[in-house]
């Protein structure tokens, strides 16, 4: 913390990493590994239950936050985000959704994230690094409202884009907070001008909202120029 | 000359500024917004303080004009040979046009005065007299009227006719341009954009009209699609006369009207004139008193002009895009008009102290009622204020007799007025009838008794002889919210109601895969612009904070007490309407039907949040892996009432609605004003409906569908200032504190 670069980077700042959701740290193929067994073994388990309503996919909630005290750039992404668990149903994502806290409540530089079953919170995900994402940047005290809204639309199929959800994040950082979501194929026009539209709609935002699309691949791009790595994550 | 001439011209003017000042130092009532100047003057408003010089200017030329005034006047009682040459010829050419129509037992006296009327339209071939018997005595009063115009006539100030003297009627267009156009002018261009004209004797107001440009002179064909009634008025006294036009009223005529083929099927649209022409002459005057806001009548004064122009919608403007097609349509009118219920009249007489006693009373002011919805003939007929024994009695016979079907829902408690539905059965046939009650003794909020009337019609042609219901149905919605201004929370809960009922009405069609077509219409007792009216205009309102008062916006109360703001939630869960103004059952069914029928697993918000607090979702799932602060919550289900979680900060619906009126009168930019009484006016009356938006192909009906209704037309408003001028309202001619308003609706009847 001797310098503004330090600090900086130990506050893990920089676009990419407003973004949460960035895979700093992807080195431990291991984790990944066990992460797709869970996952497919999760998926057998996963099935609506009788009389509820079934969803059209089925998700995964994740949750991450960077340990305080340790530079970010020695912090696996990978490590710090973890599976909350996986439902099918409305009633399902109430379960886990009503138990969890509201981003609003959450301190610390923590994430939500909420993606379709089989795809990881990671740009380097098969289904993630043709896409990108739509941020908003939302002042204190409207993340929980936002963040739910956005999640509703997703899980009961308001964006109606065909298969192109991957899924969404929701970021607490120290003076705003940021809801993302995410989507396949970032160079579909009409499906991210639709997207956007069904944002401004469901999440009731002020007229005056900006909303930025940006590419995976710019926010690797970003995330190398500012760590000076070649390969950010090591391993890949 | 020219200085004598515009000191003629602003006399009026200035007298009417400084009484009004001197009588805004005086009185402290409200000033109605048209009066911005003088309140400007009065308030020390941030109005405007161009009118300051204005009157500065005007008092010069009084004390410049004093003395020549007496010469001036003696020149205006020269009989002026050019004039009379003019109008000879005028008439000479009137009676070439209008030979056909003329009545054969027509007078001299008659034609003249035809003459008369008809330079205010243009040749147009009326029978435009509108006196009840041709007996000789009629006669004679016409040639009283033909003189007596004539004569002020000759005492006019006209430069147009300075001007246009010798010139070729053609070449008067040019003069017509200039300001003084409006001034009185036998040319036959004079008339052709219905330019309203008043003569005036004393005290009388023309504000803006110099600054207007006018609009370009439009053909002769447009402007005699419709027009109102024409009164002239004669100075008995010995006050000088001078003439002046209303400005507000020339701005009524419509720039964009187009010449077309149809405006000769309109042509016969003629507003109801009340007495007779030559009563109507010694009709008691008013001037502008210095003492007193309302004057008393004085009956040596008198003018009155009340245009209401019929204005076509442009279509070259709305219409994106030719249709490819034809189809078959139907065009119908909509009239909504707040009656005035008498019992209301009664017990607000304050609000009528500028009227005469004999147009308050309620037999007269029925039967100008019943004349104005003849004149206008309306497809459908939305009334407020009807009070039940005169609906009974009355109005219920006379319209069924001219063929309408009527819909009555009184008020609940008390008031024995309400809201009357009516339609031509030759026109429409009935679905559904729904009357709502706004009265919720279950909901603090709703404990006032305003009521609504949703009707479901068909549209019927006419196959031969055969009556056959056909075209899309028509939601026609008629309501009167309640006025109190400062209770903006209970008006938005009784539109919620309003619009929520009407949301069920649609998808009711639309289930049977039709789509519906939408008129609401009534008194919103809320002005343009402010946040109910933006709320159905724009289909949604971020209601958090806002004060009560604003929501109306129809009295400024921010400088008031009143503290209360709105909050979340608007209105109990229990009303059974959510914020999106939708039934809370319908929400539920429509889900249902939806993720059944889609099975893609589509929901809704809402739907989705009822289950929220279910049996399942309460219960911690087994695998979810405590983290401390972040997976360790507890589901409360009584957050399941937390306004927050249920109901959000904004209100909003789906229909797609945009007002008939624009609200300012086109031209002149002065607000228009549905009604009027003695601390102001303001527009509080709509017609909302769902526009046609542009064709689009539909594979399986294998048709263009059309959806909405396309706006053909409407009648013109008056401004404030107009209606001041006619005596406020009710008046001689308006037998209401409202305006109505009528629209003309294309409708597409292969819509799907």
């Amino acid at each position: 913390m001797n310098n503004k670069f330090d600090a900086l980077k130990d506050d893990d700042s920089g676009d990419h990493d407003q973004d949460q959701g960035s895979p700093k740290d992807s080195e431990k193929e291991k984790t990944e590994d066990e992460d797709k067994d869970q996952n497919s073994s999760k998926r057998k388990m996963v099935v609506p239950g009788a009389g509820e309503h079934p969803l059209q996919y089925n998700y995964t909630f994740w949750y991450s936050r960077r340990t305080p005290g340790r530079p970010a750039s020695t912090q696996s992404y990978e490590q710090n985000i973890k599976p909350i668990g996986g439902f099918a149903s409305v009633e399902q994502f109430w379960r886990f959704y009503s138990h969890m806290i509201r981003p609003g409540d959450m301190t610390g530089h923590s994430d939500f994230h909420l993606f379709k079953e089989g795809i990881k919170p990671m740009w380097e995900d098969d289904a993630n690094k043709m896409g990108g994402k739509w941020i908003i940047r939302l002042r204190k005290g409207l993340a929980s409202r936002c963040w739910e809204n956005l999640i509703l639309a997703m899980l009961g199929e308001q964006f109606m884009v065909g298969e192109e959800i991957c899924g969404a994040v929701v970021s607490v950082r120290f003076q705003e907070d940021i809801i993302s979501i995410w989507n396949k194929t970032a160079s579909d026009q009409a499906t991210t001008a639709r997207i956007r539209d069904t944002l401004r709609r469901v999440l009731n935002l002020p007229p005056n909202t900006i909303m930025e699309y940006k590419t995976h691949t710019d926010s690797i791009k970003a995330w190398v120029d500012f760590h000076g790595l070649v390969n950010p994550s090591g391993g890949r | 000359m020219i200085g004598s001439i515009l000191y003629y011209a602003l006399y009026p003017l200035s007298r009417y500024m400084t009484s009004r000042r001197l009588h805004a130092g005086a009185s402290k009532k409200a000033f109605p917004p048209s009066m911005d100047n003088d309140k400007a003057l009065c308030d020390g408003g941030a109005v405007t303080t161009r009118t300051l010089s204005q009157i500065n200017k005007l008092d010069q030329w009084l004390s410049q004009g004093s003395g020549t005034k007496g010469e001036m006047e003696e020149r205006m009682k020269e009989p002026s040979p050019e004039q009379e040459y003019d109008t000879l010829q005028l008439m000479v050419v009137l009676h070439e046009t209008t030979k056909k129509e003329a009545d054969s037992k027509m007078s001299e006296g008659e034609s003249a005065v035809k003459a008369e009327e008809a330079e205010t339209r243009n040749g147009q071939l009326q029978d435009t007299v509108e006196t009840p018997e041709q007996g000789d005595g009629e006669i004679t009063d016409h040639h009283e009227v033909f003189n007596t115009k004539q004569n002020t006539e000759d005492g006019s100030i006209s430069p147009t006719e300075d001007l246009n003297q010798g010139l070729a009627p053609g070449s008067q267009l040019a003069c017509l341009l200039t300001e003084d156009s409006t001034q009185e002018s036998p040319s036959p261009e004079s008339v052709t954009r219905a330019e309203p004209r008043v003569q005036e004797t004393t005290g009388s107001v023309q504000v803006q009209r110099l600054e207007k440009p006018m609009p370009p002179a439009e053909t002769p064909a447009e402007v005699t699609e419709c027009w109102d009634e024409y009164l002239a008025s004669v100075a008995e006294g010995g006050e000088s006369s001078s003439e002046l036009i209303f400005s507000s009223l020339l701005s009524n005529t419509q720039p964009q009207l187009k010449v077309s083929g149809q405006h000769e099927t309109q042509a016969g649209w003629h507003f109801p004139a009340g007495r007779g022409l030559a009563e109507e002459l010694q009709c008691p005057l008013w001037q502008f008193p210095a003492a007193s806001y309302y004057p008393p009548i004085d009956s040596t004064v008198g003018f009155e002009v009340t245009w209401r122009v019929w204005e076509k919608v442009d279509e070259s403007a709305t219409a994106a895009e030719p249709l490819p097609f034809t189809n078959a349509s139907m065009d119908f009118t909509v009239m909504s008009y707040n009656i005035l219920a008498d019992d209301l009249l009664q017990a607000n007489q304050e609000l009528y102290t500028h009227c005469p006693l004999e147009v308050l009373d309620w037999s007269y002011r029925c039967s100008l009622l019943l004349e104005e919805i003849q004149k206008w003939e309306p497809d459908i007929l939305c009334l407020q204020e009807v009070q039940e024994n005169h609906y009974h009695q009355q109005l219920y016979p006379a319209l069924s007799q001219m063929g309408y079907t009527c819909v009555y829902k009184r008020r609940t408690g008390t008031k024995r007025d309400g809201c009357a539905t009516c339609y031509r059965s030759s026109c429409f046939s009935e679905v559904s009838v729904a009357t709502l009650e706004f009265f919720r003794p279950e909901t603090e909020l709703l404990d006032r008794h305003n009521v609504g009337i949703i009707v479901l019609l068909r549209p019927v042609v006419m196959n031969g002889s055969v009556v056959k219901a056909k075209g899309p149905p028509l939601c026609v919605a008629n309501t009167h919210l309640l006025f109190n201004p400062r209770r903006g929370d209970v008006k938005l809960a009784q539109l919620a109601i309003m619009l929520a009922e009407i949301g069920s009405v649609i998808k009711s069609c639309n289930a049977k895969g039709e789509h519906c077509n939408l008129i609401l219409c009534g008194d919103f007792n809320s002005i343009p612009s402010m946040p109910l009216y933006q709320l159905i205009t724009t289909g949604e309102l971020y209601f958090q904070g806002l004060p009560a008062w604003m929501i109306s916006g129809q009295e400024d109360l921010s400088h008031r007490a009143y503290g209360h703001r709105l909050c979340v939630p608007l209105w109990p869960s229990s009303l059974g309407i959510t914020d999106r103004c939708q039934h809370t059952t319908a929400y539920k069914e429509e889900s249902k039907s939806r993720s059944q029928k889609s099975g893609k697993g589509q929901y809704s918000h809402d739907f989705m949040r009822q289950l929220r607090f279910c049996p399942t979702a309460c219960i911690r799932p087994l695998d979810l892996q405590l983290i401390p602060g972040v997976t360790d919550i507890t589901p409360d289900a009584s957050s399941v009432n937390q306004p927050d979680k249920s109901f959000s900060h904004t209100i909003s619906h789906r229909l797609d609605l945009e007002s008939v009126y624009q609200h300012v009168l086109p031209g002149s930019g002065n607000p228009e004003v549905t009604t009027l009484h003695s601390e102001g006016g303001s527009t509080v009356d709509y017609i909302f409906y769902s526009r046609r938006r542009s064709a689009t192909w539909d594979p399986s009906a294998g048709a263009f569908a059309i959806r909405g209704l396309k706006l053909i037309g409407s009648l013109s408003l008056l401004s404030e200032d107009v209606l001041w001028s006619m005596k406020g309202l009710p008046n001689d001619i308006f037998p209401s504190d409202h305006l109505s308003l009528l629209a003309r609706f294309q409708l597409d009847l292969n819509a799907v």
